[in-house]
């Protein structure tokens, strides 16, 4: 039993890390109809910022994260205005091919500046655990959870009840009517961008938190919450992080009772087994609606 | 006067059009004779991969169906030449039409999951298709050698062996073993274009093209949306599959690895930059791809010695060129040929009477106009 | 329009179906590359006679993510090696220079990077990687290309140009497996592996099971993990729950970390043998030393971890070329922090002196002259840095021996000496 409850709370705090970064997938793609490949791109640019204001200066822990949320949000909102902004109107598939190019550049800046072995993080909480009933509860893992907590409330919060969380469901419904009734459809787009940032740079704190650490191919595992995306349904933002946590789930438990004979590791594709069943009798994901054309 | 000077004008665009077609033809049968073993063998690549992206261009550029997993079918079509070729020593000429025809039904298999997905769906999906694939080519060391890889059979018709080392020698010109397989692939690159040159001017082409501007309306105008998608994905895979074999074959040894995600996004990239729903465009667009990196490498000195690390440079510039040139020219490089061409044209028009006042719209390369 | 298209195309398919059809004698192999004389000495490709050069090419990733952790440093280990050998006139007078292109691990690149330089040298100094080399493997054994492969699968050390140094991984696993068993006696003490889903891990497997076989002990539990894992719960549970006190970890420096990390975190401390390439000095502290910052892991680390390796102690004076070794390394790579990859390629060019200098004595500078001395070596003595190299016409890996050390905070590169070099039963069963 405590193994089972072991890998499910592995399992759910990898999960949190996938739900941000389907969170910041879907911020994105229901604003602009871009995928953004550059997503795990901008987790290891947050992870390896707070490494370095972390282990760089005297800030505290709590300081160095919120300037490495403060940095990425706003690097991500410059690149949407100085480089994407020049490109709306055309086929998204631009939009999408700029942020692949994007994405090869981070991959090969990072190990260029910062070198290709690990660094420290330089978080607080270390190999530090909590260890109740034979289970044990890393500190980094629990702050996970309890930090998408906060971020998914929050960003909740601001979707049913600010004007700008109204005016983001307004552009994901209609851009040109949106525009029409006078949202502020470009600082929407921007906005969108800041929190993938800002929660990127969250999600790649945590995953390069113990026992694993800053290097350069934490980038890979935003693919990893494709899935998250399509299981919970496109347009829907809880749906992307109900999707990451099973995702995280299904992934550790699979990696500790999975058959033999399903080949070696199949825990890593378990999730987009997963998908592709649920897609069979749901094509728009758990919580996603079906989308209506006009002829 | 209309009707007169606009066919004429059509008789002039032919001419140019056919003169620069066998100018290229003409440049690409002598260009190994321009290059050296490191240049040809990045020709090799290109053009073997231009089979693929061209491929990739009639199920995505020309039926708009998403698919990332041109990876997984690259890799059936390698596995159908290695178990053939490799472990049972049969000639290319049944394992490179084979590792077609396996790959293309596999399309056929996957092809259905299209009627029921569209957009990101689809997309996300067939990124799954790509790993679990890899998946299964990790897990059965018989047809793919296992994680640690396996070697793949050089091209051999009967007697004609295309591996390291063989040569041909046709009236005294020699022809190395990359000059075999550059010709190979360019012959079978020069087939694929031709199918998809015919493909778009026929119901089957135009039922796609349809089919990528608005499912609804073609379906209610009668297009068989199964038929055609499906017809799509085996078009495609089939390139792919040869395009997979090919590859493997050249390069003569291959991990499960390899056939990965960022193998698809490069064929997709690929048919993006070159200019989607064209006949050239994957192929222009494979040249950027997949020589552009050897090209910018060439172009610094090599050093490993501390300091500034100039070989990530050639990686971030590659990454860079990829942005800078989507800003700039979003119609991919046969959008910025048009946009040459159309300059052309304003400066040999100065020449001409003026325009009759019949709105003459620019025909998409490959189609004439209506 | 449509027509002239397809006449051209056409006529290109005929053309096409003409230049196989019309092949004069079919296909045949070239033939070797002239070879010249110059000064009764047979010179081949990338030996300059004049300004008495040899060029060695060297095919490794020189950016990306292994660059840093041993691309760079395996190569700045042989630049060091070389610099020292022209400083001091070189060998019998020829020099050595060193043609670098980077692969970026990718094996379409090597092929391409084989390509540009391959008429530009002699033999290959370096080539790093297993599915790169392995790329290349035809292209060598048709040019008869000495290659110093950087790569210890097992599928090299049949290769006659293959000159790997070294210990395949198989072998270290079962002269571990050895140490265990037949030198400690603990014939039942439960032992598992971990090893990557890749030809590496496949090696250490193979290993594994040979050293199963030769001593039959308690194995009780095996498992994979793929290099993009992040999470090692399920792996060390497996092992935990069936109790191994000793695990074989075939991996790479950041899943064996994390493995060890996850494992202390819970409790699980058993005695982790760690594969050569598992590990690395900055697993330990962040700058690669023992004054640096430890990392989150190191604690769990320190004492429960054992390195298998060929390669002596950095800095222990008592091999006999470890002097001149630190005093290159001090002229040469002065910023050069303790690296064991370092330390191969500085052994790797010391085989490969010995091999162009055999070749000088037999006045034969072609390629096929670089592979007959190669093939007539014998043992090169590595002064003790790595275990004695032996090359002969004979296929079989360069050594058999496996030292082992323990990780241990306080030792500069971490690593301290319990076993030195030995052969264990199963590893001399192993055939290749």
């Amino acid at each position: 039993m405590t193994q089972f409850l072991q890998l499910f709370f592995q399992g759910f705090a990898l999960g949190c890390i996938y739900a941000l970064v389907a969170l910041g997938f879907t911020v994105i793609y229901r604003a602009s109809q871009v995928i953004n490949f550059a997503q795990g791109g901008m987790l290891l640019i947050g992870a390896y910022l707070v490494s370095v204001f972390a282990t760089g200066t005297r800030l505290p822990f709590g300081v160095a994260v919120a300037l490495a949320v403060l940095l990425l949000a706003a690097g991500a909102v410059s690149f949407q205005m100085i480089v994407l902004r020049r490109v709306i109107g055309q086929p998204v598939f631009v939009l999408v091919m700029i942020t692949i190019g994007a994405s090869i550049v981070i991959d090969a800046a990072i190990p260029a500046i910062f070198g290709g072995n690990p660094r420290l993080l330089g978080d607080p909480w270390g190999s530090s655990a909590l260890h109740v009933g034979g289970v044990t509860l890393n500190w980094v893992r629990i702050w996970a959870v309890i930090v998408t907590a906060l971020i998914l409330a929050g960003f909740f919060v601001f979707d049913r009840f600010s004007r700008y969380g109204l005016a983001m469901r307004a552009t994901a419904a209609d851009e040109e009517a949106a525009a029409a009734v006078g949202v502020p459809v470009r600082r929407v787009y921007a906005l969108s961008w800041a929190i993938a940032g800002a929660v990127a740079a969250a999600g790649g704190l945590f995953l390069a938190g113990f026992p694993n650490s800053p290097n350069p191919s934490l980038g890979d595992v935003a693919l990893r919450a494709f899935p998250a995306i399509i299981l919970g349904g496109l347009d829907s933002p809880l749906g992307a992080v109900v999707g990451g946590i099973v995702i995280g789930v299904v992934e550790v438990l699979t990696s500790g009772y999975a058959p033999s004979w399903l080949g070696a590791n199949f825990s890593d594709i378990a999730p987009y087994v997963l998908m592709i069943l649920v897609l069979f009798v749901r094509p728009y994901g758990l919580f996603g609606t079906r989308p209506v054309e006009r002829l | 006067m209309s009707a007169v000077a606009v066919s004429r004008r059509r008789g002039h665009r032919v001419k140019g059009r056919t003169v620069l077609l066998a100018l290229i033809v003409i440049g690409a049968v002598l260009l190994p004779f321009a290059l050296n073993a490191y240049w040809l063998s990045t020709a090799v690549f290109v053009v073997i991969a231009a089979i693929g992206a061209v491929g990739l261009g009639v199920l995505t550029g020309y039926a708009g169906q998403i698919s990332l997993g041109h990876a997984f079918f690259l890799a059936v079509g390698a596995y159908t030449a290695a178990v053939l070729g490799g472990n049972d020593h049969l000639t290319a000429a049944i394992w490179l039409p084979a590792a077609g025809i396996v790959a293309g039904l596999c399309g056929a298999i996957v092809g259905p999951t299209a009627l029921r997905l569209r957009g990101l769906y689809l997309a996300i999906v067939t990124i799954g298709l790509v790993f679990i694939g890899q998946h299964v080519w990790f897990n059965v060391p018989a047809i793919s050698g296992g994680p640690g890889g396996r070697a793949f059979p050089p091209v051999q018709f009967g007697s004609f062996n295309f591996g390291v080392g063989q040569q041909m020698t046709l009236g005294g010109v020699v022809i190395d073993h990359n000059g075999l397989y550059y010709y190979l692939s360019l012959l079978l690159l020069a087939l694929a274009m031709l199918y998809v040159f015919n493909l778009q001017r026929t119901r089957v082409g135009r039922a796609m093209q349809a089919v990528r501007e608005r499912e609804l309306p073609a379906a209610v105008l009668g297009v068989n949306l199964a038929r055609t998608k499906v017809s799509a994905f085996v078009i495609s895979s089939f390139m792919a599959g040869v395009s997979g074999a090919l590859y493997a074959s050249f390069l003569s040894f291959v991990i499960p690895d390899q056939w990965s995600l960022l193998l698809s996004i490069q064929y997709v990239a690929a048919i993006i930059v070159g200019g989607i729903g064209t006949v050239w465009g994957p192929v222009l667009g494979s040249l950027v791809i997949f020589a552009l990196p050897s090209i910018l490498t060439s172009l610094f000195p090599q050093t490993s010695a501390g300091g500034v690390p100039i070989d990530d440079i050639t990686s971030i510039a590659y990454g860079v060129l990829i942005i800078v040139f989507f800003v700039a020219e979003p119609r991919g490089l046969v959008g910025l040929g048009s946009r040459l061409a159309g300059l052309a044209r304003l400066i040999g028009a100065r020449r001409r009477p003026p325009r009759s006042r019949i709105q003459e719209t620019q025909p998409i390369e490959g189609e004439e106009a209506t | 329009m449509s027509k002239a298209k397809l006449r051209s195309l056409g006529a290109l398919c005929a053309a096409g179906a003409v230049v196989f059809g019309l092949a004069a004698c079919g296909t045949g192999s070239s033939s070797g590359g002239s070879s010249k004389t110059s000064g009764g000495i047979k010179i081949g490709p990338g030996v300059n006679a004049s300004t008495k050069t040899i060029s060695l090419g060297v095919l490794t990733p020189l950016s990306g993510p292994v660059a840093g952790p041993i691309g760079i440093p395996l190569t700045a280990g042989q630049q060091t090696y070389w610099k020292a050998v022209n400083a001091s006139g070189g060998i019998d007078g020829w020099k050595v220079q060193l043609v670098e292109r980077d692969t970026k691990y990718d094996p379409q690149t090597q092929v391409t990077q084989f390509n540009q330089i391959s008429n530009q040298v002699a033999f290959i100094g370096e080539s790093l990687g297993s599915p790169t080399t392995a790329a290349i493997q035809p292209m060598l054994d048709q040019l008869k290309m000495v290659t110093g492969a950087a790569a210890q699968d097992s599928k090299f050390v049949t290769d006659p140009v293959m000159a790997v140094i070294g210990t395949p991984y198989a072998v270290d696993v079962a002269n571990a497996l050895d140490y265990l068993v037949a030198q400690k006696g603990l014939k039942s003490a439960k032992i598992g592996i971990i090893y990557q889903d890749d030809a590496y891990g496949q090696d250490g497997l193979r290993g594994y099971n040979a050293g199963l076989s030769t001593y039959h002990f308690n194995n009780v539990a095996e498992a994979t993990y793929k290099v993009t894992d992040t999470d090692f719960t399920g792996q060390v549970q497996k092992m935990k729950s069936a109790g191994a006190q000793y695990v074989v970890l075939t991996a790479i420096p950041s899943a064996a970390a994390a493995i060890v990390g996850t494992a202390a975190s819970e409790g699980y401390t058993p005695t982790w043998i760690f594969q050569g390439p598992a590990w690395s000095e900055f697993l330990m502290s962040a700058n690669g030393l023992p004054s640096g910052k430890p990392t989150p892991v190191a604690k769990a680390l320190a004492g429960h971890v054992w390195v298998l390796g060929y390669q002596a102690q950095w800095g222990d004076m008592s091999a006999p070329g470890m002097a001149k070794f630190l005093a290159d390394t001090k002229t040469y790579a002065p910023t050069q922090i303790p690296d064991y990859y370092y330390m191969y390629g500085y052994a790797e060019a010391k085989v490969e002196a010995a091999i162009i200098s055999k070749a000088i004595a037999n006045k034969d500078l072609t390629r096929q002259g670089f592979l007959n001395a190669k093939l007539n070596l014998g043992t090169v003595d590595e002064g003790g840095l790595i275990p004695p190299v032996t090359y002969t016409s004979t296929p079989g890996p360069a050594a058999r021996e496996t030292a082992i050390s323990v990780v241990d905070p306080a030792t500069p590169g971490f690593l301290k000496l319990i076993r030195p070099y030995f052969e264990g039963a199963a590893a001399k069963s192993l055939t290749f």
